[in-house]
């Protein structure tokens, strides 16, 4: 299993390099990061850009910045970096639980948040991680400049995106949140260790001094079209300490309410039973961590 | 001669002469063989499980450059033999179609080859194929076996009455009424047992796909005609059988095995249709020509094995002795065109192996085959047995519960424990103490302890099991058995030369991959001879210098190979003392007045009177004058070895697993077995044999699964869909031993290359089912998902009133 | 269609002109000869056995282009350990049995000195979740999680995990 033919390559420095690209490329260009989905769509012939614009000599592209507005998380950072670097605490540690838990060391060692994004798999974590968390995607492009689009407008259907083919992701930022009295988890279960989510679930909860909870947002992968928030968990936990039976009955009310599918993995009625118990643990998981338990 | 050691290679964990190359990237895989001007094979396979082939227009792929040739089944129907010739088919009667490699008017399965490029570049043969472009008119398919065998399926074969490949009975005897009298006979004891268990159990179609995909390199040469390199088992078959279907003369064909395979597992023992296709377009265009198999390829076409339903009763007692057996089995084979196993030859064989180990007397076991539009089941490891396996020991978990009784203890009271003994399906079991080796794994598995825990473990919440299961595999196949199943012989034969500076030489036809033959025969030869074993060298593979065999597969090789080395030592020391008798005047001495150790041979009468081993090898290949009266120069011999009946090969397993009853998920706490392999001669191999056997057991018990959909079409071709077990998957397994010797083996070896795999969803499943015996739950089916274990815990609490 | 790009691999560099698709793996074993790194699954990257390490990290050699690689160093099995000179985990894989066919042996070799690189003393379960990009069919992966276990304690003078007898057959 071979690509098809391709016609032209560029490895680009900088970003306005890649964009520059881009446009002399023309149409059935594509921008590969660490092409851990992308090679296997053009072995498959799924895929067949006739050129390739490789990101991973573009430096800016790639690590972390914490500002007053959040935390920046570059779109070629990869799983290695995202599930070892300590920027990420707080509200953030469920991209951490995920980076670690993809594929296999090696996937790790290449793959990327933003490719991970800009191809949208149904059975994938980062789609899902960053919808929870609130991410914003700043989009590039030569015609049209940037322009910020909230994840869950960006996040369309299996293989979908609201990125044009000639807009190059920048930037995920994650809006600045507490330091102490919030946390996020990220767990999935995908049959085999670290394979890929039959269902990924994500969740954050904050709380106020007394343990009450102020915030709380759930949301689930690994089902069509794409990955989704259910907001009733906030309904369920909003207001209340977190006790363990609460968390059952968020989480029972997300897998009740939310549409699966059924396919060669998992029934849609199994899915659902995943939504309800992974959906507590990591409800409590996120708890615990608000709470420094 | 290297640093001299005395006697005793035998049973040492030597570390493999195979390791210097192999981890340093220097192995010689078939993808390795270098040739130069060497073009590329790529096949066209069918998009449909069930069609016929309207038009096959190849111009588009012809025109890319860089193509250098195509050929359709039509055409080459044409231009070589079927595949339907005698080296080919078992001595069995059963439905055998004649076909063509490339398909010929009409497709059977997805991913049937129809069509074949011929590129200088891989890249562009891929491209090639996809400009192919295919007219087809789907027709009728089927993929369950069940409604294969109904009279209103539609047919596979439509010129076949019914889509019944085989079928046959394993007991009472060949004619009607000789089985008629059995069936009467075993259903009188079903009528007075106390209690009868009747089950159906189902193995889902998976096998043992090696890493290493399969391909070939067909070189042609005007002068000595046909030279193969391929991963293949058995080198030799495949080469009588290219011979007969390019007709050629077998002086004109060589097959190399490489020397090092990247496992086979059974999958690379089939003459495969690939293989014949690639020889005639290198003879056709005059020029070397490659295949290497993709992995989608690899997963369409082959390592589909397991595929069988049993009905399964069993009669028993009050105290759990089986009283009889009743079994039907069905197996679906897809197209069942395969040279040498024709899809169904595995589950024959696992409807024999079915009562193994235990010590029934009576049964009544049928077998029906199906052909489907589905790949034909090729073999993987456990050949046949896993399903009737898992059947059996899953059977007698269900009937120790309904009788209450601690399922190790029904399973002992069963075993087999007067030898030798000849099964209902007619094995021979040679010996063994099947008892002692069950009662050490059980004592190993403290189960007394286990049950006290598992009782506070359900106090909180938690749900531990264990489940046990045994299995009596063939340690090689003899040629009473092969010859009828195989049409091959199945002996064991070397051929062993010693060379002047005293360094030996052992050519095998065989061809291993992975099962350390260099390092393992090396131990036996270097123990034999009293040398060490650097200065044995072990050649494998090629029919260019080794004798005719059957090849590597049945678990034969420290079972008749090495039996046919030691014969092979036996023989040649057996000359080197009559040449020392003769030379030292040593009238009246014997063979066994000798000894060879520390690399000398030595009178034991006097030990002044030696020779140095190289020095004695020289006398006699180099110093040919002034021989023994009647004896021939030279130290070459060939030895077969046969042993008169089967020799088996014992072992026992238990696994302990965790249970998460909201989920069903499953974790394996604990694995352990308890061999029978008689005499040990690498301890550390053997436990590698038995450790990568039992998870690929656990991979296929798990996660493995062939899927088809309604129309064919295959959705697992690739290893994100079709699942194999991690090294995160699965636990370590712990392997104990309670050897017996085998009396027909001149070694006392029993071997375990074949079986260990079989035993392992029986005990998995037992575990689990012990786990959740709360719930009343007892799994029939493969593989054992999460889903489906909860869907039982779900039956059990519905039924127990929540 | 082509480019020349120049690829350092075991301390060599290779100056070769090639297709723009042709994968790494493929420009490794063909085009620089070092056919230790296999190919086992074609092409969704699960498998492992064409695992090498680029600027010391492991990464699937299946799963990148040969021009991306243009500028950058390479360590194959080639270059991990002589046969007179073997990395310690070479070593170690050859005293626990850690190989049985060889296939998947050079890409797991590649990465478990990455994953010892960054995790010196790991435990049993670290070292079975590193393994997860690394099919093996053979070993059942018992001996392979030993003797990754037994190089990563002599690495720190700790005793090694002791040897399997080798004279002691089995009771
Ligand atoms: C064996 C294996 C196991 C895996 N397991 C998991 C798993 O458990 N969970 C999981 O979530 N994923 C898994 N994956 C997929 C993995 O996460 C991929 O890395 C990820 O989906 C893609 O990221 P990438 O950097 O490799 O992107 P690429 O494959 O390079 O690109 C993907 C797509 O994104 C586009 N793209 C990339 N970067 C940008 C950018 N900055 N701007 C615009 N477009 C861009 C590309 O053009 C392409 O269309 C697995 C992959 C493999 C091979």
């Amino acid at each position: 299993m071979y690509p098809a033919p391709i016609e032209a390559y560029f490895a680009p420095r900088t970003i306005d390099g890649a964009l520059q690209c881009r446009a002399e490329a023309g149409d059935d260009a594509m921008f590969i990061a660490g092409g851990m989905s992308l090679m296997q769509a053009m072995k498959a012939r799924l895929a067949t850009p006739r050129a390739l614009i490789d990101l991973n000599e573009v430096e800016e592209l790639s690590g972390l910045a914490k500002g007053p507005r959040g935390v920046t998380v570059r779109p070629l950072t990869r799983y290695r970096e995202l599930a070892v670097t300590t920027a990420l605490h707080g509200a953030l540690q469920a991209i951490g639980d995920a980076a670690s838990t993809v594929g296999d060391r090696q996937v790790r060692n290449a793959g990327t948040i933003g490719g991970s994004l800009c191809w949208n798999y149904v059975a994938s974590c980062m789609p899902n991680v960053c919808l929870c968390l609130d991410a914003t995607l700043v989009l590039a492009s030569l015609e049209r400049g940037e322009r910020g689009v909230p994840i869950n407008e960006f996040l369309i259907g299996p293989l979908e995106t609201a990125r044009r083919d000639d807009e190059l992701l920048v930037e995920i930022n994650f809006p600045a949140s507490k330091v102490y009295g919030v946390g996020s988890a990220y767990r999935k279960y995908g049959g085999t260790v670290d394979g890929l989510p039959i269902v990924g679930i994500a969740a954050l909860i904050e709380v106020d001094e007394t343990g009450l909870c102020t915030d709380a947002r759930f949301s689930v992968g690994g089902i069509l079209p794409t990955a989704r928030r259910f907001d009733g968990v906030g309904d369920a936990l909003l207001g209340r300490s977190g006790t363990p039976a609460a968390f059952v009955e968020a989480a029972s009310a997300a897998a009740d309410a939310i549409e699966t599918q059924t396919d060669h993995l998992a029934s849609a009625h199994y899915r659902k039973v995943l939504i309800r118990t992974l959906g507590r643990d990591v409800l409590a998981e996120a708890h615990a961590r608000a709470t420094g338990g | 001669m290297s640093a001299a050691v005395e006697t005793g290679w035998i049973g040492r964990s030597l570390e493999r002469r195979e390791d210097a190359r192999l981890l340093t990237g220097r192995g010689e895989y078939l993808a390795d063989v270098r040739v130069s001007d060497c073009l590329h094979v790529c096949f066209v396979r069918s998009s449909h499980a069930h069609a016929r082939i309207k038009d096959i227009r190849l111009d588009a792929a012809l025109e890319i450059p860089g193509v250098v040739g195509a050929i359709t089944g039509a055409e080459l129907s044409r231009e070589i033999q079927g595949q339907k010739i005698p080296v080919l088919i078992p001595a069995f009667p059963a439905k055998y179609r004649q076909y063509w490699p490339l398909a010929v008017d009409e497709v059977y399965w997805h991913g049937e080859p129809l069509a074949a490029i011929v590129a200088k570049d891989k890249y562009v043969a891929e491209d090639a194929a996809a400009a192919v472009e295919i007219d087809y008119e789907p027709l009728p398919v089927v993929t369950d076996a069940e409604v294969a065998l109904r009279e209103d399926s539609p047919r596979v074969y439509d010129d076949w009455d019914s889509n019944e490949i085989f079928g046959t009975s394993y007991t009472g005897g060949f004619e009607a009424d000789q089985i008629a009298k059995n069936d009467a006979e075993v259903e009188a004891l079903f009528a007075q047992a106390d209690v009868v268990l009747r089950q159906r159990f189902r193995t889902q179609r998976c096998g043992v796909c090696p890493i290493e995909t399969r391909g070939a390199l067909a070189i042609w040469s005007e002068t000595d005609g046909l030279t193969v390199h391929l991963t293949t088992q058995r080198p030799h078959i495949e080469r009588l059988a290219l011979a007969d279907l390019l007709e050629l003369s077998t002086a004109e064909v060589r097959v190399v095995a490489p020397r090092d395979q990247g496992g086979g597992f059974g999958v690379k023992a089939p003459f495969y249709r690939e293989h014949v296709v690639v020889c005639h377009l290198a003879r056709k265009l005059g020029r070397p020509v490659r295949w290497i198999e993709t992995r989608e390829e690899h997963l369409m076409t082959v390592s589909q094995e397991r595929d069988q339903i049993h009905d399964l009763e069993i009669a028993a007692d009050r105290e759990g002795r089986i009283l009889a057996l009743r079994n039907r089995g069905i197996g679906d084979v897809g197209d069942g065109r395969q040279g040498v196993y024709w899809g169904f030859v595995m589950p024959s064989l696992g409807s024999v192996m079915l009562p193994n180990a235990y010590g029934i007397r009576h049964a009544d076991i049928k077998l029906r085959c199906a052909v489907t539009n589905k790949a034909c089941m090729s073999p993987s490891r456990s050949f046949g047995a896993l399903p009737t396996r898992f059947a059996l020991e899953r059977g007698l978990d269900m009937l120790a519960r309904k009788l209450g009784l601690e399922t190790a203890a029904l399973k002992r009271r069963n075993l087999v424990t007067e030898f030798p003994f000849i099964s209902v399906t007619g094995v021979h079991h040679d010996s063994g103490n099947y008892v002692k080796a069950w009662d050490k794994l059980v004592e190993s598995v403290d189960l007394p302890g286990f049950r006290a825990l598992q009782e506070e473990a359900r106090a909180s919440g938690r749900y531990i099991g264990i489940g046990f299961a045994c299995g009596a595999e063939f340690s090689g196949i003899p040629s009473d058995v092969l010859v009828p199943l195989e049409n091959q012989p199945g002996y064991g034969v070397v051929t062993m030369r010693i060379d002047p500076r005293g360094k030996i030489a052992i050519h095998e036809g065989d061809a291993p991959q992975g099962q350390s033959h260099e390092t393992t025969m090396a131990q036996v030869a270097a123990d034999a001879f009293g040398i060490h074993p650097d200065d044995v060298s072990v050649r494998h593979g090629d029919t260019g210098t080794t004798p005719l065999s059957s090849g590597t597969i049945g678990a034969r090789g420290a079972s008749y190979t090495v039996a046919a080395i030691a014969e092979a030592a036996a023989a040649l020391k057996a000359k080197m003392a009559r040449y020392m008798i003769h030379d030292h005047g040593l009238e009246g001495a014997t063979a066994d007045d000798f000894s060879f150790r520390g690399g000398a041979v030595i009178y034991e009468k006097d030990g002044n009177i030696r020779r140095e081993f190289a020095a004695l090898a020289d006398r006699i290949v180099m110093g040919s004058i002034n021989l023994p009266a009647g004896e021939d120069p030279g130290l070459e011999h060939t030895a077969y070895f046969e042993a008169p009946k089967p020799m088996i090969c014992f072992t026992a397993q238990a696994a302990k697993v965790e249970v998460d009853i909201e989920t069903g998920q499953f974790t394996i706490l604990d694995y352990a077995t308890c061999e029978d392999v008689g005499t040990v001669i690498n301890p550390i191999v053997v436990e590698g044999q038995v450790q990568g056997g039992v998870v690929q057991g656990m991979s296929n018990a798990m996660f493995e699964e062939f899927l088809y959909d309604e129309n064919g079409q295959q959705l697992t071709a690739d290893f994100e869909n079709y699942r194999l077990a991690s090294a995160a998957d699965v636990p370590n397994v712990t392997v104990g031993h309670s050897p017996t010797p085998c009396p027909d083996h001149p070694l006392g070896v029993r071997a375990v290359g074949e079986g260990r795999p079989g035993p392992v969803p029986g005990a998995l499943a037992n575990a689990i089912c012990d786990a959740l015996a709360p719930f009343g739950v007892e799994s029939t089916t493969l593989p054992l998902k999460p889903e489906m274990i909860l869907a039982l815990i779900e039956a059990g609490r519905a039924g127990n009133g929540g | 269609m082509e480019k020349t790009i120049t690829v350092t691999v075991n301390g060599t560099a290779y100056t070769r002109t090639v297709p723009l698709r042709l994968l790494l793996v493929d420009f490794i074993r063909d085009e620089c000869g070092l056919t230790g790194t296999h190919i086992g699954c074609t092409y969704e990257g699960r498998c492992g056995a064409c695992t090498v390490q680029i600027e010391g990290r492991a990464h699937k050699s299946c799963m990148k282009l040969a021009v991306q690689a243009d500028g950058k160093e390479i360590t194959t099995i080639e270059g991990l350990g002589s046969r007179d000179n073997l990395h310690r985990l070479q070593q170690a894989f050859s005293r626990y049995h850690a190989l049985q066919c060889g296939f998947c042996t050079s890409g797991i070799l590649m990465n478990a000195v990455d994953f010892l690189n960054e995790n010196i003393n790991p435990s049993e379960a670290e070292v079975r979740r590193a393994l997860v990009g690394n099919l093996c069919r053979c070993t059942g992966y018992s001996h392979i999680v030993e003797a990754i276990l037994a190089a990563s304690a002599t690495r720190h003078g700790l005793k090694p995990v002791p040897p399997p007898a080798e004279t002691e057959p089995p009771p």
